[in-house]
């Protein structure tokens, strides 16, 4: 599988066939985030949204729409009922099929905590998942303040969710809120995850489709989510002027969604792909993928691409998406003994060095322990039961949750209150 | 020398393992010969998590006191918290039996029966019965013995934890061979030391913030009316600071130390500080109002969940806490805690300088819940020669361990 490949004058959509892409909102908040995409000239990247509400659907700029459950809902909504999105999607599944269509990857953008995205997602994806696209899928989770209910809601939908994508990034609101300008209120906290999921699709799309200084095609992204579940860890990083590439490094570093308090993520298989201005330099790029490769310390793949994007100098965003398999939350300290995949360095035709595995297909340890496997499944079921809370308990991570008056006191308070912490 | 035995007081802490040997001579001499606070591990949130490891921060620690009091132990007793344990309050009466109405002890002994005789799921084990006054036809009496009426109510707050938890902390013990005589959960051991008996007559609140877990218990008239646990403390106030500032835990652990405080001020906004402060290079500088705001979230939200279980309760009562709170434990170090408790609580607050009768190096309020132990050690055994217990306050758990 070449990961790294040097030709300057690739082509947008030409060498990669005709790589479809649709991006689905599910749901009011979907819509609203999918609508609000900009997508940088990316060409041929399909805008999709599926809702209940007719009116609010209407309404949205996207010229792929699907009511469901007209004939129970009459087109007004599920009003924050799960079973009522669930028996609308149901009911429309083969519409739902059909806007699916045929496609190489489908992203779907999802508000948790609802009716029908909590519910219709789940749907959404099953019917996805018995094409042959690989399905990645963002996910807001409810702030804490918006109740214990929506929280439950969000709970059991992501859990279900992650077991029928290829990739689900859960975002939580409580996290995000961190992230916003200086003067983000609660009021268009709601944007700031719009935001995110803006500089995610972007910048897996324009990986896949625009010319690179190091190509990724789709298949070294489908290589990473090759198998459904597990954890994935989306982290981004941008800066423009100055010591931008030292600058976003640190932005990318110090992201919340890619620190588990304790320590930076350990990430399995992860991809990285900077987004770049004509103007730097290659020398550059590789200082960042030393760099990331270092902190992020993969056992087994790290796939870098570059991409050149024409608006931009000066400056520079990088995106990290990450698989970790859940082995590796298991036992860390069984895993320095644990196989490695033999890792070579490959020099390339442009002088990078880079360490990447022999090959990226290396399957997992072939044998294992009976004990290994039912460590295995208990912790897919503790992970259940915390999913929310993956980036917001640190510390805590593995323990039971800490339930008082409804909410998980491991969770920092001030997530939890929707203190906004200014960090300059 | 017959007489004399050698008790080890042991709190397995979520941060640390305090024990304390205290020499117990003839009835009522107590000697405190040594003394180890070791580092804990396997221990999260006051229960333990790694029977293994936390076997060996205990047994090292006991044998290292051992070690310097040149001893050997003759039983254990174990402070216990956690979230697992619950209480409830109990109320048992009787009828006075006699037809002249004089209460008799035997009627005393049925109400006290009654109080007690409510059962726990075969999960749960009773740790204490703490008994509060008597009630004579409703009005209160400290000893109702040979005084007249018709009905005799006493009640208990009654502690009852996970009978699994409970068992791991005696299996601990067990694993070097020792005999737990009693166990004491920590926030009455830590009371037990830190309040004059004018101050529990006037009403005071103990918090006793820990590592993992903050236990209270407050005190009414001179009765321990309600205790609790918080399963949060100074590792939860690191989590935060860790997740909000994006450092590492030793990080965010020093940031606290150094410069934590438990409420923000304005005057935070303009500040910054040094992550490491040595002008090491990568050092970076970060807002106070940061930090400040992070843990006053975290310690305002304790003592609020606090409160709101003494509110639910219906003990609330500025009035009946007139000695007002005293903080202990670890994380009382914190600087401006006890102002915070003032204000979250609006009562008078400090932070207790130890019990004033040990030697200085014991006021540490590492060593509260220890010393606790051992004064539970000591005059458990002087209320076991009386017949008739002045406060009555433990009874020995018996059967369940043997």
């Amino acid at each position: 599988m070449d990961t790294l490949t040097n030709n300057t004058d690739y082509e947008a959509g030409t060498a990669q066939g005709d790589l479809k892409i649709k991006i689905i909102g599910v749901g009011g908040a979907g819509t609203n985030a999918v609508a609000g995409l900009k997508l940088e000239h990316l060409g041929d990247v399909r805008l999709a949204a599926i809702n209940t509400d007719a009116q609010a659907l209407k309404q949205a700029p996207i010229v792929e729409k699907l009511v469901i459950g007209r004939s129970i809902t009459r087109g007004l909504g599920a009003g924050g009922e799960v079973e009522i999105g669930r028996a609308a999607a149901e009911s429309d599944r083969a519409a739902i099929a059909n806007m699916i269509g045929d496609m190489d990857l489908i992203i779907l953008v999802v508000g948790l905590g609802g009716g029908t995205g909590s519910a219709a997602a789940c749907v959404v994806a099953e019917v996805a998942a018995k094409t042959d696209a690989l399905v990645l899928a963002f996910a807001t989770l409810p702030f804490s303040f918006e109740g214990a209910r929506r929280k439950r809601i969000a709970e059991a939908s992501i859990g279900e969710l992650r077991q029928l994508v290829h990739g689900l990034i859960p975002l939580p609101n409580d996290v995000l809120l961190q992230e916003g300008d200086e003067d983000t209120s609660v009021l268009n906290a709601f944007a700031v995850a719009d935001q995110w999921i803006g500089r995610g699709v972007n910048s897996l799309c324009a990986m896949l489709l625009k010319t690179g200084l190091i190509n990724q095609d789709f298949g070294s992204l489908r290589s990473v989510f090759q198998d459904r579940g597990g954890k994935t860890i989306f982290g981004t990083g941008t800066a423009t002027g100055g010591d931008y590439v030292k600058d976003a490094l640190e932005e990318l570093f110090i992201c919340p969604l890619l620190h588990l308090g304790d320590r930076p993520a350990q990430l399995d298989r992860i991809l990285v792909n900077v987004v770049c201005g004509a103007d730097m330099g290659i020398a550059k790029v590789n200082d960042i993928m030393t760099q990331v490769s270092k902190r992020f310390g993969s056992r087994e793949d790290i796939v870098f691409g570059a991409v050149i994007d024409e608006s931009r100098s000066q400056s520079v965003e990088l995106c990290i998406l990450g698989k970790a398999e859940m082995d590796s939350f298991v036992a860390p300290e069984q895993e320095a003994s644990a196989e490695t995949a033999p890792k070579k360095t490959i020099i390339t035709g442009l002088g990078l060095e880079t360490e990447i595995s022999q090959d990226t297909k290396t399957p997992r340890a072939v044998h294992r322990s009976k004990l290994t496997k039912k460590q295995l499944a208990e912790v897919d079921q503790d992970e259940f039961t915390f999913i929310d809370n993956d980036a917001q308990r640190g510390y805590f991570d593995k323990t039971d949750r800490n339930d008082y008056n409804d909410e998980d006191l491991d969770v920092p308070t001030f997530m939890r209150r929707g203190i906004k912490i200014r960090m300059k | 020398m017959s007489q004399s035995r050698v008790v080890a007081a042991v709190e397995i802490g979520t941060s640390k393992i305090a024990v304390l040997l205290g020499e117990i001579v003839g009835d009522s001499g107590l000697n405190i010969i040594g003394h180890c606070v070791g580092s804990s591990r396997g221990v999260k949130k006051g229960e333990i998590t790694d029977l293994d490891k936390a076997s060996d921060c205990v047994h090292a620690a006991i044998l290292q006191a051992e070690e310097n009091a040149q001893t050997r132990v003759d039983e254990v007793y174990l402070a216990q918290t956690g979230r697992h344990l619950i209480g409830n309050f109990n109320v048992g009466g009787s009828s006075i039996s006699s037809s002249d109405g004089i209460v008799r002890r035997a009627d005393i002994d049925a109400a006290k029966e009654d109080a007690k005789r409510r059962t726990l799921p075969r999960d749960r084990t009773y740790i204490h019965h703490i008994q509060n006054p008597f009630s004579l036809d409703g009005r209160p009496v400290d000893n109702p013995l040979s005084k007249e009426g018709r009905q005799l109510q006493v009640g208990y707050w009654s502690v009852h934890g996970d009978s699994e938890s409970v068992s791991d902390s005696l299996r601990v013990i067990r694993g070097i061979d020792l005999d737990v005589s009693d166990m004491i959960i920590s926030s009455i051991a830590s009371g037990a030391v830190l309040l004059e008996e004018s101050e529990k007559e006037n009403g005071a609140l103990v918090i006793d913030i820990g590592g993992g877990t903050t236990d209270y218990v407050l005190y009414r008239k001179g009765y321990i009316v309600k205790t609790g646990v918080v399963p949060v403390g100074g590792d939860h106030i690191t989590n935060d600071l860790s997740i909000g500032l994006r450092v590492a835990r030793k990080s965010a652990e020093e940031f606290k130390l150094k410069n934590g405080r438990a409420y923000y001020m304005s005057e935070d906004r303009d500040e910054k500080v040094w992550l490491i402060g040595d002008f090491t290079i990568g050092d970076r500088q970060y807002p106070l109002a940061a930090i400040t705001r992070i843990v006053e979230a975290r310690v305002f939200e304790i003592f609020d969940i606090i409160k709101e279980q003494l509110e639910v309760a219906e003990l609330f009562d500025p009035s009946d806490i007139a000695s007002g709170v005293v903080l202990t434990g670890g994380s009382a170090r914190l600087t401006g805690i006890a102002e915070a408790a003032h204000r979250r609580f609006g009562l008078e607050a400090r932070v207790s300088e130890g019990p004033q009768d040990v030697a200085e190096e014991l006021r540490a309020p590492e060593y509260s819940t220890s010393l606790g132990l051992l004064h539970y050690a000591l005059t458990g055994q002087e209320e076991n020669q009386q017949q008739a217990p002045p406060t009555g306050l433990l009874r020995r758990l018996t059967g369940l361990f043997n």
